[in-house]
């Protein structure tokens, strides 16, 4: 207020002079040294109020009893408010050499999100007062294999609550479709052909599959998406088409002993050792020789030790086997 | 394993029914304040007159937004809202259609611009066009409704002129429910030259919906007899008038009338007509013809009763209104405060019209419903019945009952009287856990609830609980107004001997209360310190023991004119003989002199037998002897 009166005055001073064709500096924004040098009247506080300040008064808590009602005092979620939070809680990063701040302004608490209108107390009734929307479970479905027989596809979606000016969230158009491949009708080609086209979203653990569908804009549509993807791919992997017959053995999904090279190397490993034992027999017949060392059961077991080798990977107990095998048909 | 039905089905009654059955869980928090103020103690109201205010300036800001989006809305077009609000978006004030059609009058008559469009249709009769019957009778509609002016905008409210002629300020208009809007249809009257009536008579063709509109305007507007004869008119043309002109009529008809008799048969005239004519009665219907009876004299006791009897015969529901009206009945003359008859209230019938209301759950349909529960309180408080205004508190918790309650004001009266009740009839440990309950989320006590409150502490003997109520009294804005309660407090504390404990306390709260005395900070309501204000103060800082205080309230005496009590003195001489201080002895009865008490005298033997005194001391005494005895002559 001083400097505006002062402004006032130099300005209509500064007329003046212009009339006389006399420059005058404009002083108003040398800032507060020169109003402090010229206050006179003493205004420094600013004038007198016409009221005397408000005070606050009390904290809520004060009042609070006890055995009071939580529920009426955090209906609703709400920011933390000191006055209305009977507990002496502090946050925060000490003071020097002292405690962290009281919960007095403490914009810490008021940043966190908090659950107060969420204690047991209040989920206890708000579950009472719903359950008048609840139908009652079926008693047939009693465990989780009566669910998963009944009803093999679940589906998840999500749905965002946000107290903005939109209440859209485009995140909640998401449908995930989960579906075990062992309650599918597929035999052993169709399993394969499946297990390829999805790729990835086959997991062999829990043998499911995952279809997430967001391509369209509507949850229903994502829905109605998924399922239809899920019966393509059915379809699909019954079918055989003519170019599968040209798989190749890197194609297989596991190992198979026949016709393997390690088939192959067995076999003419244990032919040459024959062969040099019996020296005299030259006429051999190869192919029976074959079949019979095909059918004698080191051979199998040996057979067995390298596919499990191949298919479940090394441990101790398939080395171990393998290591079996090979004594037992290198007669070790 | 046969699954039958292996889904649940959801089914939701309406689209809020989750919300509603989650927010039956919430009961009122009593520490807080209402809910629409900021949860903050320096921001929450603290008492009646800024709990007004703060909600006030809350809706006059929702006004002012609106108004600013309103007159400027080419700045609030962009909607961020998702799903679009309409109620958040500009509206149009400004008629759209500027030539002189009928779509343009249908307008004008949607944005309730009662002159331009009494203007629009006379251009149109001008320009030869006919204008259609229904639109017409929205016209008179428009026009009886607002009295042939335009209605009030919020903020431009002009001064209006009556019949008298005096320029009268109409409020800005409060959107609190259950408020009965009274300013506007007071101060306008029927005037002769009305359009209503002018454009009335240009009809080429009327039916009963535009002699309708036309008797509801006149009896709305003050102009009865002219009602009544329009009435005449509609039946010699062999129209039949439908229940809303029937209410008004009935509405009128005690102002037609002279003697009670005269205005009873009218209003029965009326009804049977209305049988007779096949229009079937409304609650309103009946709500009208009690609130008529009242009008009527001594008749009202003995009919009201008949009329509820056949509302209840035709099946419809009476609604608060009725049995506030009824109430009236019976009980006008006892609690008027003129009759000498108050004693004589014979009647039960509030016990009777309980047993049958209690438990029930009432909707707003008239606009009278708001009264009944203060009324019925009033008459618990007359009647001294505690049992009878519990049982009309317990209907109040009932439901949505608590919406019946009205506007602030009338729930503070409410609340008022029955906290007083309260205070009077039970004892203090109830008084106090009503006290906690009500203030301050349901009501902001007035001086006289506190000085109940502390009568009743003073009767239980619970004294030891005045500083509390002090504090709340100082907080209630109630210590400054009149220096009623400070006295009232500063004599409760000042009369007893108390144990050492509360006597602290005691004293703590009379330094406080002293504190409201004074000069507070400039243009703070003081108040002047009065003699016996000033000696219960002393009395109490001497009885803790806190003698230098209690001196420097001695000098306060002198300050401001006021003369100490004898008894004070004595207990002051009392204090300075347990402490031996002979100095604070002469003192006194220097004191005492220079307020020329008859006691000085006797103050002055007292205090030469009982003290040593040195020389000068005596000397000083004796001068004071002979001053005082020199006055006596």
């Amino acid at each position: 207020m001083a400097a505006a009166a002062m402004c006032s005055v130099v300005m209509s001073l500064s007329r003046i002079n212009q009339r006389l064709g006399v420059l005058t500096l404009n002083p108003v924004h040398k800032g507060a040294a020169y109003s402090k040098g010229v206050s006179v009247r003493g205004r420094r506080g600013g004038p007198p109020s016409s009221r005397p300040r408000r005070e606050a008064g009390p904290p809520r808590w004060e009042k609070m009893t006890p055995d009071q009602d939580w529920t009426a005092v955090y209906p609703t979620a709400a920011a933390f408010k000191p006055s209305a939070v009977p507990l002496p809680i502090r946050m925060g990063y000490p003071v020097e050499r002292g405690v962290p701040p009281a919960k007095e302004g403490n914009l810490e608490l008021i940043k966190i999100p908090n659950f107060l209108h969420l204690t047991p107390a209040a989920i206890k009734k708000h579950c009472e007062a719903l359950r008048l929307f609840c139908t009652e479970w079926p008693s047939a479905l009693d465990s989780d294999a009566h669910c998963e027989e009944h009803f093999p596809i679940q589906l998840e979606s999500r749905d965002y609550v946000f107290a903005g000016p939109s209440l859209r969230n485009p995140q909640a158009r998401v449908v995930t479709l989960r579906v075990k491949l062992s309650s599918l009708n597929l035999d052993d080609h169709a399993r394969k052909k499946m297990i390829k086209l999805v790729g990835e979203r086959y997991c062999k653990k829990s043998d499911t599959l995952t279809l997430t569908a967001d391509r369209c804009p509507l949850r229903k549509q994502n829905k109605d998406y998924a399922f239809y993807l899920l019966t393509v791919l059915y379809h699909e992997s019954w079918k055989t088409e003519a170019w599968e017959q040209e798989k190749t053995v890197e194609d297989m999904e596991e190992y198979s002993w026949e016709d393997s090279p390690s088939q192959r190397n067995v076999l003419d490993t244990l032919l040459r050792m024959r062969t040099l034992g019996d020296s005299a027999d030259a006429a051999v017949d190869t192919d029976s020789v074959r079949k019979e060392l095909l059918a004698s059961s080191e051979v199998q077991e040996y057979a067995a030790s390298v596919s499990r080798l191949k298919n479940e990977g090394e441990s101790e107990s398939s080395v171990l086997q393998y290591r079996e095998a090979v004594k037992k048909v290198l007669r070790l | 394993m046969e699954m039958t039905s292996c889904c649940s089905v959801f089914y939701f009654r309406n689209e809020l029914a989750v919300l509603q059955a989650l927010s039956s869980t919430v009961q009122r928090d009593p520490t807080a304040s209402h809910y629409r103020f900021q949860d903050d103690p320096y921001l929450t109201p603290r008492t009646a007159s800024e709990f007004k205010l703060f909600s006030l300036s809350q809706e006059s800001g929702r006004n002012a937004a609106k108004y600013i989006i309103n007159t400027y809305p080419n700045f609030f077009l962009k909607d961020y809202a998702e799903p679009h609000i309409p109620c958040l978006m500009p509206e149009s004030l400004q008629p759209k259609v500027t030539e002189v059609c009928e779509a343009g009058l249908r307008e004008l008559i949607h944005l309730r611009k009662v002159r331009s469009a009494v203007d629009m249709y006379d251009r149109l009769l001008q320009a030869g066009t006919v204008v259609s019957l229904e639109l017409t009778n929205n016209l008179l509609d428009l026009i009886c409704f607002y009295g042939d002016q335009d209605p009030v905008q919020g903020d431009q409210a002009e001064p209006e002129k009556t019949a008298e002629g005096e320029v009268v300020q109409d409020p800005a208009p409060r959107r609190k429910e259950g408020r009965f809007r009274k300013s506007d249809s007071l101060h306008r009257t029927w005037r002769k030259d009305n359009n209503a009536e002018r454009i009335f008579h240009l009809m080429p063709e009327r039916n009963e919906r535009s002699y309708g509109a036309l008797i509801r305007g006149m009896v709305k507007y003050g102009a009865h007899s002219k009602a009544f004869d329009l009435y005449t008119d509609m039946q010699n043309n062999r129209m039949a008038a439908d229940v809303h002109a029937f209410n008004a009529l009935i509405a009128a008809a005690p102002e037609v009338r002279q003697k009670y008799s005269e205005k009873w048969d009218l209003i029965a005239e009326m009804l049977k007509q209305m049988n007779k004519l096949g229009v079937r009665p409304t609650l309103l219907t009946f709500n009208t013809v009690l609130k008529s009876l009242l009008r009527c004299g001594p008749l009202s006791r003995a009919l009201v009763l008949q009329v509820l009897g056949e509302m209840k015969a035709l099946g419809i529901e009476p609604s608060l209104a009725t049995y506030y009206h009824i109430l009236v009945a019976f009980y006008r003359q006892a609690l008027s405060p003129s009759t000498l008859s108050r004693t004589m209230l014979t009647t039960d019938l509030l016990h009777s019209m309980m047993d049958e209301i209690s438990g029930k759950v009432f909707d707003a349909l008239d606009p009278d419903d708001v009264y009944f529960f203060n009324y019925a309180m009033n008459i618990c408080c007359s009647l001294k019945d505690l049992g009878l205004a519990y049982r009309v508190h317990s209907l109040l918790n009932v439901g949505d009952n608590w919406k019946l309650l009205g506007n602030p004001s009338r729930e503070g009266f409410y609340y008022g009287s029955l906290f007083n009740l309260v205070c009077m009839m039970e004892n203090i440990g109830v008084v106090l856990q009503w006290y906690r309950d009500l203030v301050p989320s349901l009501f902001y006590p007035n001086s006289h609830t506190m000085r109940d409150l502390l009568q009743a502490l003073d009767a239980d003997n619970r004294l030891d609980l005045i500083p509390e109520i002090w504090k709340d009294v100082k907080q209630l804005g109630l210590a400054t107004v009149s220096g009623d309660l400070a006295e009232e407090v500063l004599a409760l504390m000042a009369r007893d001997e108390h144990s050492p404990e509360i006597q602290e306390s005691f004293a703590n709260c009379a330094l406080a209360v002293k504190a409201v005395y004074g000069h507070g900070e400039q243009s703070q309501a003081t108040l002047d310190f009065t003699a016996s204000a000033l000696c219960n103060m002393a009395t109490i800082l001497l009885a803790a023991g806190r003698t230098d205080q209690a001196w420097e309230i001695l000098q306060l005496f002198k300050a401001n004119n006021r003369v100490p009590s004898e008894k004070l003195l004595d207990e002051f001489l009392n204090s300075a003989k347990s402490g031996s201080n002979s100095e604070q002895a002469v003192t006194l009865v220097q004191m005492s002199s220079s307020f020329s008490l008859p006691a000085t005298a006797r103050l002055a033997q007292r205090v030469e037998q009982e003290f040593d005194l040195s020389e000068e001391q005596k000397k000083a005494l004796q001068d004071v002897e002979a001053t005082s005895d020199s006055d006596k002559d």
